[in-house]
Formats: C-alpha cells, sequence, structure tokens
C-alpha cells in the first residue's frame, strides 16, 4: 500500500477526490522532508563537509555546532534584495528556477523511501516507475536552458548551452545503464527492483550478502555513479557552472529567493540522484537494525557525501573533453554493459 | 655561468671571454651610434630616433642580446629620452643600454616593437606616463591611465592639480552593442574581468570567443596602478622609498621586491653590505619565494579544480607556516619593510634557537608535503588532460616577449638572475636553477613546485649558515650615511631574481637625495603580454589556466 493510499484510507469520504487529498498530503509530508534535508545537509552540512576535506572547522559559533547558521542563512538569504537585471526574457527567466527545482521534486512520487512506522513513505508506484524518474529528471535540463538564454547574459548563455551538452551526452549512458538493471529485475516498477534485491547473492559464513545491483553489476554501478556526477554537475564535470571559468554559469545573474530556488534545485537533484542510485544499486531501503526510512536517507547523504568528495578533490574537465568522455567513452561502456547484462541474464534466464 | 662553458661554441660579436668589448660594439653599430655614456650597469649608445630598429636589430642579431629587459622613458629640461635596456638570456651580465634622445617639440621615436615585441607594451606606457611618441607602433595607445586622461604625469611640465574631470559617458562602453566590429560576424566579444573569479585581481580580458574559443584576448591593465614610480621619485633614496617594494608584488614576496631597490642602490652609491646580512637576506628572500609559490600552486588549482578545493586550503596552510616565520622575524606579515640600505633592519629574533627550530622543522616536513601535492595534483589523470599541451609558449616566444622567472623556465629558457648575475650569497650556497621542457601550463606548474625544493635547501645552508655564525661577527648593517646623495647623472639598471622573474629598478640621480627617475621593471607586466600567445585557439578553460600559471600580481603589473 502506498503513502497516498495510507493516508487516502483515513479519509472519511473515498474516490478521486480522497486519492487526490491523500496524495496532496502525501507529497507534502515528503516534500516537507526533503526541505528540511536541504536545509540540514546544504547549508550546515556542506560546510562542514567541505571543511573537514580541506583541513577546515566551518561554521561553530552559531548555536551547537554551528547548527543556527541555518536559521541565519535562511534570514540572510531571503532578505536580499532580488536585482532583475534590464533585458531579462522575463516569464522565462522567473520560470526556469521553478522548473528545475520541481522537475527534482518530482521524481521523488515514484521512490521508495522506506518504511517507519509501518508506514510505507512512497506516494506512489507505477508499473513503469524508473522510467518516470529519468524523465522528470531530465526536465531539468529545459530549465537551465531556460535559465542561461533567459539571463541576458553572456556567461549565463555559455553555461546554459554547457549544460545541455552534458546532460545530453550523459543522459543516455544513464538510461542505458538503469535498463541494464530493468533487465535484472524485470520490471520498471521500483517497489519491484527493490524487491528482487531483497534476494541473497551468497551467504558468507553465515552472512547473507543481498543481491544489491551493486553486488550483482559493479560495473554498471560505476558507470551510473560517473554518469550521475555529470548529470548532477559536480567535479570532474561541474562545467555548466564553472566558477572561475564562467563566472557561475547559467545562475550568475540569479540573487535573492531566485538563487535559493537555484541551489535548492540543485542539491534536491543530487539527492534524487542519491534516491536513483539507493533505490536501483543499493537495495533502496533495505538495511539491518534502522528502520527502512533512515537507511534510505544514509544511502541519499553517502552518494551525496561521494560528490562533495569528488568535488573537493578532483579537478574540473574541459568542456570538449566532457562531451569526448561523454559520447566516446560512457556512451559506448554503458551499450556493452546493456549488451553484456542482456546476454547474461538470456542465458541464465 | 655560460661563458665558462666549454661547450659553447663562439662567440657573439662584440663578446670576449671577460664579458662585452663596448668598442667592439661600437664599431659593429658603426654610425648608428652617435654618442656613448658610461651607466653604472653598463655603456650605453646613444642612437638617433629614426634608426632605432636597425641599431636594435643589429645588437640583437650580431650580438645576441636577445633580451629586451625593460624600456625607460624619461624627460630632461631639453630632451625626452628613450631607454632600451638590453640583456643576453645565456648571460645577463651582459648588458648594454641604447638611449634614443627625442626633442621637447616633437617626442617621436621609432618603435622597437618589430626587433624585441615586449617593447609593444613597454612603449606604451612609456607614452601613457612620459609622453613620447612612437613610431610604427602597431597599437600606441594609453595603457595604465584610462584613454580619456589629459596629460603625461611623469612629463616635467604635467600640472599635478589639474583635476581629472571626466564623465562617465566619454569612456568607452564595454557593453555596448557593435564594439566588436563587424555585426555579421560570428564571434561573440566577452568581457573576462576586471570583477571575475579568475583573475587574481583587477584584471581586464577582452576576449573575442568563437563558440568557446579564443579568437583574440587583450589585456587591460591599470586598475591597480598607484603610481609607485611617481611615489619613489617623491622619496628620500635611505630611507623613505623601501617600504614601497612590499607592495608592488604584494602576494607575500615583500622581500624580494626590498632586494631589487636594495640592491640597485647599494650599487649606485657604493654601499657594502656585511655578509652576515647577507645571509639573512638571503634566507628571508626564499621564505618568500616559497610563500608566493605555494598562493600560486593554491590558485592555479582553483583555476583548475573550482572553487571548493583541498588543495587551496593545504596550500595556504603550508604558506601560513612561512607567514609565521616572516612574522617573526621582520615584525610584519605581508608589508615586511625589513631591508635597508646596507643592510637588514634587525638581527633574528629571540631565542635564536626557536627561530631556526621552526624553520628546520618546515624544511624537514617539506617533502612529505610536497609528495602529497605532487598525488594529489601533478600525478593526477585529469589535471594532466587540462594543463599538458595547453598555453603552450615556445622558448623563442618567451624570449621575445621578455618573459623572464618560471614562465620562461617552463618554457626550457635557462635563466635565473640569482645565478647568472649573483647578489646576497647565493653563488656560495648550493642549489639548481629549475627549468623544464615543456613550455605549457603543466610545466609551469611543475617548475614552481620543484622550485621550492630549491628554495628549501638555501634556506637549510642558511640556517646552518646563521646557527654557526660567531656572535662578535653578527653585523647587520655598514655604516651608511645619514643622507645619500648620489653625484647627478649617475644612470643604473639593476635587477634580482624575484618571485616572478626579472624584477629590475632603473634609477638617475640628479644630485639631490631623491632619485630624479625611478622606474620598475616589472617581471608580471612582461610576462602577461605573452597570454594572447598562449591561448589564442583555445578554450576559455585553457585561456583561464594560463593566465593562473602566468602567476601575475596586478599590483606589479600596474605598479
Amino acid at each position: 500500500m502506498t503513502f497516498t493510499e495510507t493516508i487516502s484510507g483515513l479519509l472519511p469520504i473515498a474516490g478521486p477526490i480522497s486519492d487526490f487529498i491523500g496524495g496532496a498530503v502525501a507529497s507534502l509530508i515528503i516534500v516537507s522532508f526533503l526541505m528540511s534535508l536541504v536545509a540540514v545537509s546544504g547549508i550546515w552540512g556542506k560546510r562542514k563537509i567541505t571543511a573537514a576535506f580541506t583541513d577546515r572547522i566551518a561554521v561553530n559559533r552559531h548555536g551547537p555546532f554551528g547548527l543556527l547558521i541555518i536559521v541565519a542563512d535562511a534570514v540572510r538569504l531571503l532578505s536580499k534584495e532580488l536585482i532583475v537585471p534590464e533585458g531579462v526574457d522575463r516569464p522565462a527567466w522567473d520560470l526556469g528556477p521553478l522548473v528545475m527545482a520541481s522537475s527534482a521534486l518530482l521524481g521523488f512520487a515514484v521512490i521508495p523511501m522506506g518504511t517507519l512506522f509501518g508506514l510505507n513513505l512512497q506516494v506512489a508506484d507505477p508499473q513503469a516507475g524508473l522510467a518516470y524518474v529519468f524523465a522528470t529528471a531530465s526536465i531539468a535540463s529545459v530549465g537551465l536552458v531556460m535559465a542561461g538564454y533567459s539571463s541576458n547574459n553572456k556567461y549565463s548563455m555559455l553555461g546554459g548551452l554547457r549544460a545541455v551538452a552534458q546532460n545530453l551526452a550523459y543522459e543516455i549512458p544513464l538510461v542505458v545503464t538503469g535498463v541494464s538493471v530493468v533487465l535484472f529485475a524485470g520490471s520498471l516498477q521500483l517497489s519491484e527492483i527493490v524487491a528482487q534485491q531483497g534476494q541473497t547473492l551468497v551467504s558468507l559464513g553465515g552472512v547473507a550478502i543481498p543481491s544489491w545491483y551493486a553486488f550483482v553489476n559493479p560495473f554498471a554501478f560505476l558507470l551510473f555513479m560517473v554518469a550521475n556526477l555529470a548529470e548532477v554537475g559536480r567535479n570532474p564535470f561541474d562545467v555548466p557552472e564553472a566558477p572561475t571559468e564562467i563566472v557561475a554559469g547559467w545562475q550568475t545573474e540569479y540573487s535573492s529567493v531566485y538563487f535559493v530556488l537555484c541551489y535548492l534545485s540543485e542539491f534536491i537533484h543530487i539527492f534524487l540522484g542519491g534516491a536513483i542510485i539507493a533505490t536501483i544499486f543499493l537495495g533502496g531501503p533495505a538495511g539491518p537494525f534502522l528502520p527502512g526510512f533512515v537507511w534510505m536517507v544514509i544511502k541519499i547523504l553517502a552518494v551525496y557525501l561521494f560528490t562533495q568528495w569528488a568535488r573537493s578533490a578532483i579537478p574540473r574537465v574541459r568542456i570538449d573533453q566532457l562531451i569526448e568522455i561523454g559520447w566516446k567513452g560512457m556512451l559506448v561502456l554503458s551499450f556493452a554493459n546493456l549488451v553484456l547484462t542482456a546476454v547474461i541474464v538470456g542465458v541464465i534466464a | 655561468m655560460s661563458l665558462e662553458d666549454p661547450t659553447k661554441p663562439e662567440l657573439d660579436a662584440g663578446e670576449t671571454t671577460e664579458g662585452v668589448d663596448y668598442d667592439a660594439l661600437e664599431s659593429l653599430l658603426g654610425e648608428y651610434a652617435i654618442g656613448r655614456e658610461s651607466h653604472v650597469n653598463a655603456e650605453a649608445f646613444v642612437v638617433r630616433p629614426d634608426e632605432v630598429q636597425a641599431a636594435l636589430e643589429l645588437l640583437r642579431a650580431e650580438a645576441g642580446f636577445d633580451h629586451c629587459s625593460c624600456v625607460t622613458a624619461q624627460e630632461y629640461e631639453d630632451r625626452y629620452e628613450s631607454i632600451y635596456h638590453l640583456r643576453k638570456y645565456d648571460d645577463p651580465t651582459q648588458e648594454v643600454g641604447v638611449v634614443v634622445p627625442t626633442s621637447r617639440d616633437d617626442p617621436v621615436s621609432e618603435s622597437a616593437n618589430e626587433v624585441y615585441r615586449t617593447a609593444d607594451w613597454h612603449e606604451r606606457e612609456a607614452y601613457d606616463l612620459v609622453g613620447i611618441e612612437y613610431d610604427d607602433h602597431p597599437d600606441l595607445r594609453r595603457i595604465l591611465l584610462p584613454e580619456t586622461w589629459q596629460g603625461h604625469p611623469l612629463s616635467l611640465d604635467y600640472d599635478q592639480e589639474q583635476p581629472q574631470v571626466v564623465e562617465f559617458s566619454e569612456h568607452a562602453n564595454p557593453l555596448k552593442e557593435d564594439h566588436s566590429g563587424d555585426a555579421e560576424s560570428d564571434t561573440m566579444f566577452l568581457n573576462i574581468g576586471p570583477h571575475h573569479p579568475a583573475t587574481h585581481g583587477v584584471l581586464h580580458l577582452k576576449t573575442t570567443l568563437d563558440g568557446e574559443q579564443i579568437a583574440d584576448v587583450e589585456s587591460d591593465i591599470g586598475y591597480l596602478h598607484r603610481c609607485e614610480e611617481q611615489i619613489c621619485q617623491n622619496g628620500t633614496y635611505r630611507h623613505q622609498i623601501m617600504p614601497y617594494p612590499d607592495r608592488w608584488d604584494y602576494i607575500s614576496a615583500g622581500i624580494l621586491n626590498e632586494w631589487a631597490y636594495a640592491r640597485a642602490a647599494e650599487d649606485m652609491a657604493d654601499i657594502d653590505v656585511p655578509e652576515y646580512a647577507q645571509v639573512i637576506r638571503t634566507m628571508s628572500a626564499e621564505m618568500c619565494r616559497i610563500a608566493s609559490h605555494m598562493l600560486a600552486l593554491a590558485t592555479f588549482a582553483l583555476d583548475i579544480y573550482g572553487d571548493f578545493t583541498a588543495i587551496f586550503m593545504y596550500a595556504m596552510k603550508d604558506r601560513e607556516i612561512m607567514q609565521n616565520l616572516l612574522e617573526d622575524l621582520t615584525g610584519q606579515r605581508l608589508m615586511f619593510n625589513y631591508l635597508r640600505l646596507g643592510g637588514v633592519a634587525w638581527d633574528l629574533p629571540e631565542p635564536r634557537e626557536d627561530f631556526f627550530e621552526q624553520t628546520r622543522d618546515f624544511l624537514d616536513e617539506l617533502p612529505e608535503k610536497l609528495e602529497e601535492y605532487h598525488n594529489m595534483i601533478t600525478s593526477n589523470e585529469i589535471f594532466q588532460l587540462r594543463c599538458v599541451n595547453t598555453g603552450v609558449l615556445g622558448p623563442d616566444v618567451a624570449k621575445s616577449y621578455g618573459a623572464t622567472g618560471p614562465v620562461a623556465r617552463g618554457s626550457g629558457v635557462d635563466y635565473d638572475i640569482r645565478r647568472d648575475d649573483p647578489y646576497g650569497y647565493y653563488d656560495e650556497l648550493d642549489w639548481d636553477v629549475v627549468t623544464e621542457q615543456g613550455c605549457d601550463n603543466y610545466s609551469r606548474v611543475l617548475v614552481r613546485m620543484r622550485e621550492v625544493e630549491e628554495s628549501a635547501k638555501i634556506i637549510d645552508q642558511c640556517v646552518d649558515l646563521l646557527e654557526e655564525w660567531p656572535e662578535e661577527e653578527r653585523t647587520i648593517q655598514s655604516n651608511v650615511p645619514r643622507t645619500l646623495k648620489p653625484e647627478a647623472d649617475t644612470e643604473i639598471y639593476r635587477s634580482v631574481e624575484g618571485a616572478k622573474g626579472e624584477l629590475g629598478i632603473y634609477m638617475r640621480a640628479d644630485g639631490t637625495d631623491k632619485p630624479a627617475r625611478f622606474k620598475i621593471r616589472s617581471p608580471c607586466f612582461s610576462n602577461l603580454q605573452t597570454l594572447p600567445e598562449m591561448s589564442q585557439g583555445e578554450y576559455i578553460p585553457d585561456l583561464i589556466a594560463s593566465l593562473g600559471s602566468l602567476d601575475i600580481v596586478l599590483g606589479e603589473v600596474d605598479r
């Protein structure tokens, strides 16, 4: 039973209205949770993590462990003047950040976030769940183009163009690698993919190793992690923003609340990337002792930590090298992986 | 030194085993030389303003003076004068000056740009500040001051009180639609700077892009021009000039800069420096070099890695150790003002053992740290992908632009003033000049990292010497007259190896206690000129990387 069905089941009425209310309430809860996750890990966690990588201390004066920086930052960002540069293409410029932020949030509708106190926290579980996630996540590219083109700034335009080129080059390997998982699971439904990973792969000294697809096909896992870095635009693939090259790329002209939206959408995208990786490679919410939901969050944050690590330690590739790696390397490898998986699945099944 | 090198096939015209034979040079120049002057550093030949190119070409091609180190312009009561300070990359002790006088009514002289590409910017500066015009110059515009500036501030009749009120609308608007010329063209004009994360200060790059590739790039400098030369001309030799060199290359290279002034002034006024002070100078200068190269490494990593790289902080932390040692020594963290004419300001901090111990600790830990840097940076494959074969600067182009320091040495030009024209205590110590043959961004980074090792070697030997120096012989300053008044018309051009390259100073005395002309030859100024050569046809990220690998400080470029 999905989260939506649970909530609408509590309502005194039945039918489409109760489904709608159930869905709205369920999404509201999930979105609120994601927002607080961004607030904690984006504003405070990011500072602390980067500081740990770079031998610094970071915030420690605002409240315990500097946690109140979240409040301070929220006030700071929201009270700043929203500067609208001359000559921006108004509706597109306003919509860009919204499209980006909402596309990532949409993706979370089908992610099985695990159970907490007996509640299954998956808003919806359509049959084509994986296709849906990839589809919504890639809508963000449209937002990037809108932001880049409408800003009336050459750096923004370069950033927007870079973003599209990058997303095109890495979306395909990402999806093709995702398909290889579908071949194993035999379903696009995310709950089914998670369920399939619950089987035992091998038993080592009494400890059952689950058949997470990261263990079954580590090559695909690696490909997906790399393509995901490009998808969320973190080193070595942070060319669309590339501060020190093109200032801040597509988000150069955004300030105040719009900047918050851009920032937010980036983090939610990283979390969505983490959620997809957790769901299709790391057994979703599965894990010992702790509730599934907690495990899911841990896995998402682990992927987030990985992106931050990459950001602190790996140089940025050049745009032409990025495209080359994407089309000549990742694409070929991902198709090779797909064919190999198909053969293996065909032989075994 | 190359002269002692038995493999050197033959001597250039006018060269003897002793150095330069100026009489032979004079006969080589023939009727081009219409007069001869004696500067403290070298002889100079007077050349007619319309025969500059021919005379310089002769000196370059026949006599091997391949390095136009500096162009000084100045105004006398009766004439203008441009002085081309020429040297050899093989042996910078072989110098010659070419003095080009022009009349006050019509100060036009032939440009040297055809012979030495570096003359382009130097002559623009001479035009801007002094007012000499150069015939045949490809692009004679103001370089440091705004294009709307009235008058030439270093000329004698310049009115300092004259207000420079310029309406904002009179300035060229970099945003106006058609300023890149052809509206049909499919290139895009992009202003990189003056406010941009990667220009390391206020530098403005007017970039023309073809897609993401650089079709053309032109540096617009002068945003940080603080009239340093004029300030120095208004200060007395003895004390009032020394604080300013700290403010040229302000990235912890202060003592290296101070030494440039100290060397020029001491040679001009014939002041001795006690050996003990020379050792302290050598040690503290190399500490500055390490600190400066660490920052160069840190910011270059920023350019390649992005804002959140760990390397930046690592390098800053190591620089901080040097900074603390220098603070112990000089009392200041950046603007040291530690050197004095004839020595240094004060002796090593007490207790001396602590200072030596802390220095030794740093030196002991350094190899391990450099190992880590090499692991994180130079052996990283993506880093190599980005830096190897980008920003290529061939040795001949580098020489023509007067590139020096790690930029020249990264292009395989074996040129280091510390060894080739020794000063201080360098020739008594055991160390090597680092060169790399790659000519690319990677080589320049590698040169800096290896130079840190060499500097550490120098510091180590200096510490050994200082530790054993007998207490009664610790003289930190020689006797220098309270007021220095070098003889009128004494002229000198002297340089030292700064963190960025050859930092030279030209001074002319007029019999008073202040220099009549004070000219700074900034290594960054010459090095920055090579940027278009390096980046044309490459991508924006390569341009940024090349700029980072040049390691310029705008305080020194603009002075």
